[in-house]
């Protein structure tokens, strides 16, 4: 595919690599940077690696490896591992959360691209700077960072930068598993836990739970506000799926592959049925991030439905308030 | 000898923690740190501190352990050109083009690298070295064993033996802010993110809530989930860092009481002299029972300050305040 634009998301292995339709997607990240546990992770299985790295080129796929987010001294050998077998296999990129893999990278792989990902905190153009010189082609630029912080460090720097458009923005990572602790209450073992859609949820607040991994329980959705990031040059885009089950990543998928096309070529409009497709894999309801500067579960936009919020689950009504003259918040 | 480094959120926490015998302390800059800015010193402060401290012998760090926005690096490097002239002996870092620059400005100036760049392994030091830090805070989920291993970069290795182990790592969490951030800008047009602990505004610890679990947010697994997040004092590794030839050993809580934190710093203080005089004789049982009791006081102060931050985190998001 040779589009205006990118439209890349995560997969964890095989099978769910196997059960998913690449067709919306220009490119794939490969591995789970969460937990060296997750079922079958590319990361640790070398040979499932190759042969990913290899069934999504045969369907000509840009191809990339992700890191772990959090490496210990311990992880070191296993990531160069996968990294050697991703370079024998002419990945496209290799993207490091980790300021120490992007070291390894730079120093002892050379020809591969890197690309910097969200968890290696990249708040200031002049650090985005520091890990160009390292060797970065492309940068995602810390969650917290507004549009208007991020158009800024794309202009300043002249580095490509990947927009989180839609799907569970991380939160946090831990070396440790709270799920571990419920293996017999559940009658449920590791490495299944994780890959149950479990919510964390507290009143209004709601954060999705990978183990080692917290997400926003609310999906990030940025399809009303494609025309201003296409605008200020952004072309690649990330759906974050990697917490999703393959009917997630095509649904979505096939929204934002057709809204990006109307975008790119001038034609902007919201079509069908793309919000009850949205907000039918939305559990806990829509928001912004941090993209306009104000807290990250926040909708702000002109749909006064994507914010819906609250599925049967809650007992908390959902709160209306206004922001400025002009933009409607439903938290 | 190991340095002990201390917490210094008010002049009166200056004046305690220097009589207690800290080697060095730090102190943050009123809205660039990591801090709620009551905790935060003046200019004017900050001078002070500096005087009282090397009128002791005790060195001075400029905490700045946040994540400023691309515009402010011009105002923050001014800014330190004035903290620099005024005596300050490091500064506290997090961001990596913060560091660049600083080290770019103020090459004889001591960059460590804060927590909050959250270094895990040996390429993680080697990369900050390479960009001019002289010295690193662990992260405090490391083991003894990797801990070990950073004898062999030259690189100086700071270790909390007071602090708060998050659930998550620090410096990769912004669970707080997802829940509430205000942004705003003080007198000065610094721009503050309150909610943000990485941007410089508060953290909120919505970890601690009691969380419900549920599958497919509808079907309740459990109830009241507890983000393991615990504060700590390290007493019995203690001896094994001095061992291991560990520069710093640091001391969280700028937020607690002056007396509380003055007690803290004289048990360390008594607690390293004593081991150091005589390793081989040295015995830990007395020592357990006196931090028992400073570590009530502390648990009292968290547990009531972690309650006001949960009321504060369901306010409405309003005016421009930090």
């Amino acid at each position: 595919m040779n589009r205006a634009f990118e439209l890349n998301t995560g997969i964890s292995n095989m099978k769910d690599l196997m059960a998913s339709d690449l067709g919306p997607y220009d490119a794939v990240y490969l591995g789970n940077p969460f937990c060296r546990d997750y079922e079958a992770n590319f990361l640790e299985r070398l040979e499932d690696l190759r042969a990913g790295i290899r069934h999504c080129r045969g369907a000509g796929r840009k191809v990339y490896l992700t890191t772990y987010a959090a490496p210990r001294n311990y992880f070191l050998p296993q990531i160069r591992r996968a990294i050697a077998v991703a370079a024998e296999e002419g990945v496209d990129a290799v993207e490091a959360h980790n300021l120490g893999v992007v070291r390894i990278l730079h120093a002892e792989f050379p020809g591969l691209a890197i690309h910097i990902g969200g968890f290696a905190n990249v708040y200031t153009d002049t650090g985005a700077a520091v890990l160009r010189d390292y060797g970065a082609a492309r940068v995602t630029p810390n969650y917290e960072l507004s549009l208007e912080e991020i158009e800024g460090m794309a202009e300043n720097t002249g580095l490509e930068l990947e927009i989180l458009l839609h799907g569970k923005m991380p939160l946090g990572i831990s070396d440790y598993c709270f799920l571990l602790e419920y293996e017999k209450v559940w009658g449920m073992k590791c490495p299944d836990l994780c890959q149950q859609d479990l919510y964390l949820r507290q009143g209004e607040w709601a954060m999705k739970s990978v183990g080692k991994g917290v997400l926003s329980g609310r999906d990030i959705c940025m399809l009303e506000h494609l025309p201003r990031l296409v605008a200020a040059g952004f072309r690649s885009f990330r759906v974050e799926a990697i917490s999703e089950d393959p009917v997630y990543r095509r649904d979505i998928g096939q929204v934002y592959q057709e809204a990006l096309e109307h975008t790119v070529s001038g034609a902007y409009q919201i079509l069908g049925d793309w919000w009850k497709r949205i907000q039918g894999h939305a559990k806990v309801g829509l928001c912004n991030g941090f993209h306009f500067g104000q807290s990250g579960q926040l909708y702000i936009g002109s749909q006064p439905s994507a914010g819906f919020g609250e599925t049967s689950a809650s007992s908390v009504e959902p709160l209306s308030r206004t922001v400025g003259s002009q933009l409607k918040v439903i938290s | 000898m190991v340095e002990l480094l201390a917490p210094a959120g008010s002049i009166e926490m200056v004046e305690a923690t220097v009589a207690n015998g800290a080697n060095a302390l730090y102190v943050g800059p009123k809205g660039w740190s990591r801090r709620r800015d009551a905790y935060e010193l003046s200019d004017e402060a900050l001078r002070e501190a500096v005087r009282i401290a090397h009128a002791r012998g005790v060195k001075v760090r400029a905490a700045v352990n946040t994540h400023p926005t691309s515009q402010e690096l011009p105002r923050l490097l001014r800014r330190m050109e004035v903290w620099v002239r005024d005596g300050i002996d490091g500064v506290i870092l997090s961001d990596v083009g913060v560091m660049a620059a600083v080290h770019r400005t103020f090459p004889d100036l001591t960059i460590h690298a804060s927590i909050g760049a959250n270094i895990l392994n040996d390429e993680d030091i080697c990369f900050y070295r390479e960009i001019g830090v002289r010295q690193v805070v662990a992260d405090t989920k490391l083991s003894l064993k990797e801990l070990r291993s950073r004898r062999e970069i030259e690189v100086g290795v700071e270790v909390l033996i007071h602090a708060n182990k998050c659930y998550t790592y620090l410096g990769k969490c912004w669970m707080s802010p997802y829940h509430r951030l205000e942004r705003g800008q003080d007198e000065s047009g610094k721009d503050l993110f309150k909610g943000s602990p990485n941007r410089g505004g508060l953290d909120y610890r919505v970890c601690l809530e009691a969380w419900s679990l549920l599958r497919g947010n509808h079907d309740p697994w459990a109830d009241r989930v507890a983000l393991k997040n615990d504060a700590f004092f390290l007493l019995e590794d203690v001896p094994h860092l001095i061992d291991m030839g560990v520069h710093t050993l640091k001391i969280q809580g700028r937020e607690y009481a002056v007396d509380l934190i003055g007690r803290m710093i004289k048990f360390y203080r008594d607690l390293i002299d004593t081991y150091s005089a005589d390793p081989h004789d040295f015995d830990l049982g007395p020592w357990k029972a006196r931090l028992a009791r400073i570590q009530a006081q502390r648990d009292l102060e968290r547990a009531k300050g972690t309650l006001d931050l949960f009321q504060e985190a369901r306010e409405a998001v309003q005016g421009c305040q930090r």
